[in-house]
């Protein structure tokens, strides 16, 4: 399992501060399919995470935690909010990620 | 004539698909032709006998991909109605996996369309197939869906 990242310390700026905090946490729901829900156990997970991140750096975590995940990666495609998306897309806070084996229906 | 998907169907089921309903509601009196495709569970793979499948799907986007599918065919051929349901779980051998009927006033539409829409269907939508066999059960070799190269300049969060 992943461990959320804890959340930025409060800033010590008043309610109205104009200054952005140094960093936003970013919450997606993650979903795999197939072979790769066998692989890594998770039909859907919530992850938080500090920093910005791409859709690939996010398999990556994934990999690191599930070795066997890493030798698929050429042979899945991602979508982001129920459409395919590359790999270098950003994500956003809510977002639903999905990694998906080579489709098999019909 | 209708055009549009408003009197189409795209369904994801779990139950036997009917196919002589989708028929009747594809056809029309100012129809002249329904193409039909049905695909069937097959008893062997690869030569091993197969024992049943398990289809499993990502639904939400399964059926948005599907209503794209006839949103193209429509824009495409000259066809009045689309019917496309795929069936998801347990499929014992012989039961429908995936039926398409299409209505075109003239054949030639509803031939191309269904062979479009069948196509398209195994290529884009999020559905998997798992085959069981006497010793074990695989994922079917499946079609890596086209995914937008990746993006010259990061879109910024808004």
């Amino acid at each position: 399992m992943l461990k959320p990242v804890p959340l930025a310390p409060p800033s010590s700026a008043g309610y109205n501060s104009p200054v952005p905090p140094v960093s936003q946490t970013i919450r997606v729901t993650v979903l795999f399919f197939g072979r790769l829900k066998e692989l890594t156990g998770h039909a859907e997970h919530s992850i938080e995470f500090a920093d910005a991140m791409t859709i690939e750096q996010l398999f990556a975590l994934y990999a690191a935690r599930h070795p066997e995940l890493a030798k698929y990666r050429s042979s899945v495609v991602a979508s982001r909010n129920q459409e395919f998306a590359a790999w270098d897309t950003p994500l956003r806070s809510g977002d639903e990620v999905a990694f998906l084996p080579p489709v098999s229906g019909g | 004539m209708a055009t549009f998907p408003q009197d189409d169907i795209y369904q994801l089921v779990r139950e036997p698909i009917d196919l002589v309903a989708l028929v009747r509601h594809v056809r029309a009196p100012e129809d002249g032709a329904i193409v039909t495709f049905d695909g069937f569970a097959r008893n062997q793979s690869h030569n091993r006998p197969t024992l049943y499948l398990d289809y499993e799907a990502y639904e939400s986007m399964a059926l948005a991909k599907m209503r794209e599918i006839g949103v193209q065919l429509h824009e495409k051929y000259s066809i009045h109605r689309v019917a496309m349901v795929h069936r998801l779980g347990r499929l014992e051998i012989g039961d429908t996996s995936v039926f398409i009927a299409v209505s075109a006033p003239h054949r030639a539409a509803a031939f191309d369309a269904c062979r479009f829409a069948i196509d398209t269907l195994k290529r884009t939508v999020p559905i998997w197939k798992k085959e069981y066999f006497e010793d074990g059960a695989v994922w079917a070799d499946g079609e890596l869906p086209p995914a937008p190269a990746a993006t010259p300049r990061a879109k910024p969060a808004s």
